[in-house]
């Protein structure tokens, strides 16, 4: 399905603002060089029409629609059990879905229902669980992985050796599976899931659980390769790995979109510019007693509420009355989009 | 630049067997020295003991009997073994199959690796026990030297079967019941110990229907070089219960891989 026959609205608006964020971020050479790379082929990568799953009476997924640009980072941000992994997995063909009657799924021109193996040959995947081989060291672990990708042993050895490199691994190439990080586990995973050059690449959680460094390491692998030329599509939670990575991001909750755009713009559009947090329950009960100002919107449990306004000046105004701090004046910022946009309530499944 | 074909079927089924290659050869000793040592234990324990109370059995010399047998029951616990207790670990424990299916493979391709893989092994175990037995000269080299071939077949039957089982177990302590239930009664009820025709008369068509059975009758007749055309019988049941059971393992474990 090309971008230009999609029905739905805001992605119409969000090609008017291409030329935009264009303009934006054209100081910067390699977004340039990409931009114009993804003008020289504008066919979607993968394109979702109504997608529907359910496991039992839980509906995993329910008409989502979506389409990933190629050399474009695409994410999933939503809360556990929001559907993401299933959807990942019905991409690249580990999940069925449901034939609804217009329901269409297309990867690289494949349908991942019967053609997943072609999918599979195009594309890395790392699940969001590490399923390394504890049976078999580093380098072996890559070794079985190129044989399945169909690679010959001179080339399989050669790129291992530089991917091993590329992810400060080489120091643990005969290193048992067990003794390895977590950091170490998750690049090896992306490591192994780039093996055959794939033009696509799945990262389902790709840093949950990693500690800082390792974080911003895989953050800058991830754009390298961005900038080479790969299309990403990643599921998260973490806002700032959304903010830093994604071109475009799509907010789902119970298998549904909510939102859809470029991050800049979903905060520019959905959520006001600045937020006043209330850290103590004297403040926020004084607070309580008042009145809420004009254009300022209240969120939160009542013990420690959030303000959420354009208007810088009602906010500070609102917290001169306070007395010996207790709050904290910010930008909003995706997290609050997210929360406003998917509840502050936990679902059953987190 | 990594081939930008998809990979031929027959590589996809290899890359599969390759894994189990790497992971049976990484500890050479531990796996490969217990399939000699088994039947050097086996040669002692007839040989001193229990040989001479019995000399004979079914015409043969009882040695020679069990041995043969012992060709085949080593192929059928070492691919029964890898295919239960083994590929429930990948499957549930290990995620090993998870990861395998995100690389170009379909969940046939993957499960048809398994049960070559299993065949492998069986070969492996009989051809161990003969070149064993044989330098006690328990079994001439002669036409059984082909004899591991029939362990091979057996390893395939045994492991189709046992991924069969696998598709229905949620507990791996539950492979307890197809080791005691299954595999024990078959190893002393399928013509391994003494001839399947000295079983009482109603209780001899049980022993036919044991898979086992038609794999001791073919490895004996290699093993003493005595051929006769119901061999074709026992080679097209083998051949039948392995596509059959196969067939259905691979369908139930399909609904548990791809959800």
């Amino acid at each position: 399905m090309p971008p230009g026959s999609c029905n739905e609205p805001h992605l119409k608006m969000l090609d008017f603002l291409d030329g935009e964020m264009y303009f934006e971020i054209s100081q910067q050479p390699e977004w340039t060089r990409m931009m114009k790379k993804r003008n020289v082929t504008d066919n979607p990568v993968i394109s979702v029409r109504n997608l529907h799953k359910s496991y039992g009476s839980l509906k995993a997924l329910d008409g989502l629609s979506f389409s990933v640009q190629p050399s474009s980072c695409f994410g999933f941000l939503g809360p556990n059990g929001a559907g993401k992994s299933t959807l990942m997995r019905i991409l690249y063909g580990t999940a069925e879905r449901e034939h609804g009657k217009d329901t269409a799924v297309n990867v690289f021109g494949f349908d991942p229902g019967s053609q997943s193996l072609d999918i599979k040959f195009l594309s890395g995947v790392v699940p969001q669980e590490n399923n390394l081989d504890d049976e078999l060291n580093v380098t072996q672990n890559l070794r079985v992985y190129s044989k399945l990708y169909g690679m010959k042993k001179n080339e399989a050895i050669e790129r291992i050796g530089s991917l091993l490199e590329f992810f400060e691994l080489s120091e643990k190439r005969k290193s048992k599976i067990k003794e390895l990080s977590g950091g170490m586990k998750r690049r090896l995973v992306i490591a192994r899931a780039l093996l055959h050059e794939p033009r696509l690449l799945i990262l389902d959680e790709p840093t949950t659980g990693l500690d800082p460094q390792v974080r911003h390491l895989i953050w800058d692998k991830i754009r390298h390769l961005q900038q080479e030329g790969l299309t990403v599509l990643l599921t998260t939670h973490y806002m700032e790995e959304a903010e830093r990575l994604c071109d475009s991001l799509l907010i789902m909750d119970k298998g549904r979109k909510i939102l859809e755009g470029k991050p800049r713009q979903l905060l520019k559009e959905h959520i006001e510019n600045y937020v006043l947090e209330i850290y103590e329950e004297q403040v926020a009960a004084v607070l309580g007693s008042r009145k809420i100002p004009a254009g300022v919107r209240k969120d939160g449990p009542p013990d420690r509420p959030v303000f959420y306004s354009n208007r810088l000046a009602a906010l500070k105004r609102m917290s001169k009355s306070m007395e010996g701090g207790g709050y904290h004046i910010r930008q909003s910022n995706l997290e609050d989009l997210f929360l406003k946009a998917t509840g502050r309530e936990l679902n059953a499944e987190q | 630049m990594p081939s930008n074909r998809l990979p031929s079927l027959a590589s996809r089924i290899t890359s599969v067997w390759y894994r189990h290659m790497l992971v049976y050869t990484r500890n050479l000793i531990s796996n490969g020295l217990p399939p000699f040592m088994e039947p050097l234990i086996f040669l002692a324990g007839v040989g001193l003991g229990l040989g001479k109370y019995i000399a004979t059995m079914d015409g043969l010399p009882y040695i020679q009997f069990l041995a043969s047998g012992l060709l085949v029951t080593s192929a059928m616990y070492t691919s029964a073994f890898e295919l239960s207790y083994g590929t429930f670990i990948r499957l549930e424990f290990d995620k090993v199959y998870d990861g395998m299916l995100a690389a170009p493979i379909s969940v046939n391709n993957l499960l048809v690796g398994e049960i070559l893989w299993a065949g492998t092994k069986g070969w492996f175990f009989s051809f161990a026990v003969l070149i064993i037995v044989s330098v006690f000269g328990v079994i001439p080299l002669s036409f059984s030297l082909l004899a591991p071939l029939v362990g091979f077949l057996t390893g395939i039957l045994f492991g189709a079967i046992s991924l069969l089982v696998t598709s229905f177990v949620k507990n791996i302590n539950h492979f307890n019941f197809y080791f005691t239930g299954l595999l024990s009664p078959m190893f002393f009820f399928s013509g391994v110990v003494f001839p399947v025709k000295s079983l009482p008369e109603l209780i001899q068509p049980v022993a036919w229907i044991m898979p086992l059975t038609h794999c001791v009758d073919l490895v004996r007749a290699f093993c003493t070089g005595q051929f006769h055309p119901v061999l074709w019988l026992n080679l097209i049941y083998i051949l039948a219960v392995s596509l059959l059971t196969g067939h259905f393992a691979i369908r139930r474990l399909k609904k548990r891989l791809i959800q």
